[in-house]
């Protein structure tokens, strides 16, 4: 039998190679290699989830001791992995959908002079991501939690001459450390009660715990904090705006498909916690479904198409921590899962836009491309058909599972903002596709350079494009997966796969038209640019993300700015003054004591003398 | 083996003055890294050895060393950083100044080794000289300012902490009848309630230089950016130690017992210091006095870790002074080449140089990220002990450390970003590392990987004795 391990060490392997060797290997090849070592993860990945299904539903847990990580202070904390359903899910679309985003970004990114650092980067994301899904306790979840942000901080600003994009890095990397050591304070809570941070132990542990009580409100809420920032729910959102600084592939695959899922995972996985913070719980459906909708309102105006597809992440990733808010963990993988298809299909598709383009992203600069890039624009319509949720295709059913069970769990308000969103969702998708696709050229100049991308990038996209139709179809498959493992966890009893009453299905799924129809009458036929309503409210608000960048610099970065400032332009200068009063007066009492210092020998001699014989006189008297 | 841990830098640095001129950089070296021969040795005979030479037995001074769980790692940390200090300096350097580094090598590890305050003492006012003559390596009136500061403040602390040594004796001897000088004899004393007070004070404000804490850095700035890099790593790599290792080997076992009404203030003590460092780098223009600020802050951490009084709390001090040493050490160094490279340490003149010098830049983000306790790295172990250590009693301080940690990312990223990234900017004159610096930052860089990999490496070595010598054991202190 393999161990668990074993797919971990191709990605690490490329990363190392890459980066020592990558500038010695052929162009071209760097890409190849990167992607061959992801496939072979993958394979692997495949065998061990098959391993997994071979055995009894109940039996599907499957842990691993490497050797210790720290001892010495209680019981020890391994390195320790941990397959089970869950993380199996996981393990699949991050080597899969992470395989084809490699074979893209081969194309994506021939013409970079720093194609080596780049897939450098990817493996080790797909490394550090796996060892995230893939820890058995929660110091290694957190070490892979850490690691990713790298590689994202990496990814964000890999290129690094340009002021926004290091901005956006930093912007990225401390916002996720906000959430890091959430988790850091949590775990530690948590070993400090129950001398262990590993599932199996904690899970054992919980479930004879209370329901409610203070303790595990604020655990949950310490590993919420970073499921939040990694998954970037209000207010720790904004710089997933900004990462779209990265190479398109790098926000397909890290900024939409995988790592930014990571709280989605974290909150599933440890649900047994989460069962008994109620309070938390609650508190999590309510914030997803706010960055839900308040993610929805930015999309409509925005200029860029890349900003466009981060905040329609951001309100997709709010549709999961709903479904994990009201219970339906199933529904909310679910989404993860069609998500991860028709997201990295959208982003992959931009991508071949803005490779046409030469790098343009501005919607304002698009239009009419649909002649060019027929399969690029197919591709972009089957993904807006997928997020706006109309059937058959993906998205549909698992908008519709989330949803549907909020409705039946009594959850009115989240399930009407839901709804809502669906149909803004469906509004500002299609402006994108109509402004970019069809209409007017609006840059002669660029389109008559746009091309269809070379075969390399086509292939992942209808690959994807496949996946983000038929999706749907692994509805029941996935409920039957995980159905054993959600029940076994106390608390998990509406975790399956439920239907809604037929009329929230049909008001979703006719919300989502009304907005798609709109889009097409005002960009599609009316050819309304894209700066349409951004010069007046709540246009204008919207456009700039309502604002909070600002708050945010205004409470909390600036304050700390200007006392840093203070300390070192006032306090500081007081505090080195004070010691060197104190060191005048030492010069003081030397002052007094100059007189010993008389430069004559013969005192010298003296008091040598004097200093000799009384050591002589001590030994004397000892003796 | 403790002779020879202590014989073979003092023997070396005599040798240094029979070499010629040009070979004093690889006398020191082959003297550091014999040094480092007989720490692995130590290291893999697995006992604890020690001496005890009858000295002046009236006065209950022993010449008395020991290795144990918490000084183990320490030595070698003081055997890597001087060997990494050596192959990082120019071979220019003359005699001298590898004869001083070698000195302060035999002194640190003098420190580190003793188990009788006397002998404390002694190797604690050792450690002043060669650091007050490297100071003034650079000629000019700055170097010797910071040097002349660095040795008046010491001294006064010292001279504090030699009031602390007699007045233990003397208070032992009014209890026993019998003079004492030995640590693990006066941690069974019981202080005169009148005493203790300023006793405590007296030993804290020595320690407290040393390291420095907050507000008695006044020599820190001056120092750290006086010395030439190598000497600063080593300042903030080993040096820095002693004050947080006094507070460990002499402070909690003499006062372990008495520390309970005044944990409170301790804690508070250190976590101005956490703050007030981490907040202080954040605005800092010179590249070296960032570094300089956040390695305080991390000694605010640590003594975090200790006066939490409980074990994880003490462990990840311990640790976190070892992981500490090698990621401070190597960063000042590659800031150090990154000044001679360049030639400023400004930050407002520095920024797009990434283009330029990818290996610098690789190493100087690396041990930045090791800093600023990126999981998976040293710096984060500790930390994590640390915490784990807080929350058993001081969940508040936990609190406020782990928000400095959000600040320490942002102050780290601003210090690389704004020196290697960016527009770019052409081409400097120097050039970017040669294979003489890599030897140096490869060795450093994997060491630091694998003390975070692997950290049972060490806290599994030095937990046990690291207990007994801070006496943190079942039934006294907290147990954690």
């Amino acid at each position: 039998m393999q161990s668990i391990s074993a797919v971990l060490w191709p990605p690490l392997l490329g990363a190392v190679s890459i980066a020592a060797l990558g500038g010695y290997l052929p162009k071209r090849w760097v890409g190849v290699w990167a992607s061959l070592l992801i496939l072979v993860s993958f394979a692997l990945g495949v065998g061990e989830v098959g391993h997994l299904a071979s055995l009894a539903p109940a039996a599907r847990a499957w842990s691993e001791t490497l050797f210790p990580f720290v001892t010495g202070f209680g019981p020890a904390v391994p390195w320790q992995l941990f397959l089970d359903p869950l993380s199996g899910v996981w393990l699949l679309v991050i080597t899969g959908v992470g395989f084809l985003i490699h074979v893209y970004s081969i194309g994506y990114m021939g013409e970079d002079p720093g194609e080596a650092r780049y897939f450098a980067f990817l493996n080790f994301f797909i490394f550090a991501m796996l060892l995230l899904v893939l820890a058995g306790n929660l110091v290694v979840l957190l070490i892979g939690w850490a690691l990713v942000g790298l590689a994202s901080y990496f990814l964000i600003g890999f290129w690094y001459e340009r002021p926004s994009a290091v901005a956006a890095a930093k912007k990225a990397f401390v916002m996720n450390t906000l959430g890091d050591v959430g988790i850091l304070l949590g775990l530690v809570l948590l070993y400090l009660r129950y001398h262990t941070v590993s599932y199996p132990g904690l899970f054992a542990a919980f479930s004879h715990a209370p329901v409610g009580s203070p303790f595990f409100e604020w655990t949950a809420f310490l590993l919420y904090v970073g499921a939040m920032a990694k998954s970037a729910q209000f207010p720790l959102h904004m710089w997933l705006a900004d990462a779209m600084e990265g190479p398109t592939p790098v926000s397909a695959l890290i900024h939409a498909a995988t790592m930014v899922t990571a709280g989605v995972y974290l909150m599933v996985r440890i649900y047994p916690l989460l069962h008994l913070a109620p309070a938390i719980q609650g508190l999590i459906g309510d914030i997803g479904a706010f960055t839900a909708i308040f993610a929805a309102s930015i999309a409509f105006f925005q200029q860029d198409i890349k900003k466009v597809l981060a905040y329609s992440t951001l309100s997709q990733l709010g549709y999961m921590f709903l479904g994990v808010g009201v219970g339906a963990l199933a529904a909310g993988v679910f989404h993860f899962l069609t998500h991860a298809f028709f997201k990295a299909l959208l982003f992959l598709a931009a991508g071949s836009v803005i490779h046409a383009l030469g790098g343009e992203q501005d919607l304002g600069r698009m239009g009419g491309l649909g002649s060019k890039l027929p399969w690029t624009m197919a591709a972009f319509l089957v993904g807006c058909l997928a997020i706006a949720g109309i059937p058959p295709f993906s998205g549909y059913f698992s908008k519709e599972a989330i949803l549907g069970q909020a409705f039946n769990q009594g959850h009115w308000v989240l399930w009407g903002v839901g709804v809502l969103t669906a149909g803004m969702t469906a509004f500002y998708m299609f402006r994108a596709f109509f402004l970019t696709f069809t209409g007017p050229v609006r840059d002669a100049h660029l389109h008559a350079h746009a091309h269809e991308a070379p075969g390399v990038m086509t292939v992942p996209v209808v690959l994807l494009a496949v996946l983000a139709i038929l999706g749907g179809a692994l509805a029941e498959p996935l409920d039957r997966w995980l159905g054993p493992t959600f029940a076994a966890w106390p608390g998990a009893s509406s975790a399956g796969l439920q239907e809604g009453p037929l009329f929230t299905t049909v008001l979703t799924v006719g919300l989502a038209v009304v907005g798609a129809v709109v889009a097409w009458r005002l960009y599609g036929v009316r050819h309304l640019e894209a700066k349409a309503g951004i010069d007046r409210a709540p246009g204008r608000w919207m456009l700039a993300a309502w604002g909070m960048d600002t708050a945010w610099s205004w409470a909390v970065v600036e304050p700390l700015k200007a006392t840093g400032e203070y300390l070192r332009a006032v306090v500081e200068p007081a505090v080195l003054g004070a010691v060197g009063r104190l060191g005048q007066g030492v010069l003081g009492w030397a002052e007094d004591l100059r007189p010993l210092e008389s430069g004559y020998v013969r005192r010298y001699g003296l008091s040598i003398l004097v200093g000799v014989g009384a050591l002589l006189a001590y030994y004397l008297i000892r003796v | 083996m403790v002779w020879a841990l202590l014989l073979v830098p003092l023997g070396m640095s005599g040798v240094i003055w029979l070499l010629p001129r040009g070979a004093a950089k690889a006398g020191a070296l082959v003297g550091s890294l014999a040094t480092l021969a007989v720490w692995v040795a130590v290291l893999a005979a697995g006992g604890l050895p020690s001496l005890d030479w009858p000295w002046i037995g009236d006065w209950g001074i022993d010449f008395h060393l020991g290795v144990d769980g918490l000084s183990l790692f320490l030595l070698g940390l003081t055997a890597v950083l001087t060997a990494a200090a050596i192959l990082a300096s120019p071979a220019r350097r003359g005699r001298a100044y590898f004869f001083w580094i070698l000195f302060l090598e035999f002194a640190s590890i003098g420190l580190f080794l003793a188990l009788n305050l006397f002998v404390f003492y002694i190797f604690w006012e050792a450690v002043l000289v060669p650091i007050f003559f490297l100071l003034t390596t650079e000629p000019g009136p700055r170097g010797r300012a910071a040097a002349l500061k660095w040795l008046i403040m010491n001294l006064v602390g010292s001279l504090f902490m030699l009031v602390g040594i007699v007045a233990a004796a003397v208070y032992h001897a009014e209890a026993t009848g019998t003079y004492s000088f030995e640590i693990g004899v006066l941690a069974h004393t019981t202080w005169p309630v009148g005493a203790v007070g300023w006793m405590m004070a007296a030993f804290l404000i020595a320690f407290a230089i040393k390291a420095p804490l907050w507000p008695l850095h006044g020599w820190m700035p001056e120092a750290y950016g006086e010395a030439p890099a190598p000497v600063t790593a080593l300042l903030a790599g080993v040096l820095s130690k002693a004050g947080v290792y006094g507070l460990l080997r002499v402070f909690l076992p003499l006062f372990g017992p008495a520390l309970g009404p005044i944990r409170t203030l301790l804690l508070t003590w250190a976590v101005v210091d956490l703050v007030y460092g981490a907040l202080m780098a954040l605005r800092q223009r010179d590249v070296k006095m960032v570094a300089a600020y956040a390695s305080m802050s991390h000694l605010g951490m640590i003594a975090l870790g200790i006066f939490s009084l409980t074990q994880a709390g003490v462990l990840g001090a311990t640790f976190q002074m070892v992981a500490h040493g090698v990621m401070m050490g190597g960063l000042f160094v590659i800031l150090g080449w990154l000044e001679e490279t360049l030639g400023t340490r400004d930050l407002s003149q520095l920024g797009g140089y990434n283009r330029h010098l990818p290996r610098l830049s690789a190493y100087f983000l690396f041990f930045a990220l090791a800093v600023l306790g990126l999981p998976g790295l040293p710096g984060f172990v500790g930390e994590y002990l640390i915490l784990q250590g807080l929350v058993t009693n001081a969940v508040g301080y936990a609190v406020v450390a782990v928000i400095v940690l959000v600040v320490a990312a942002w102050y780290m990223l601003r210090l690389f970003q704004g020196a290697m990234q960016g527009p770019p900017k052409p081409p400097p004159t120097g050039s970017d590392l040669r294979s003489w610096q890599l030897a140096f930052a490869l060795p450093l860089a994997l060491l630091v990987l694998l003390l975070g990999v692997w950290p049972a490496s060490i806290t599994s070595r030095a937990a046990p004795t690291l207990y007994q010598a801070v006496g943190l054991v079942a039934g006294r202190g907290g147990v954690h």
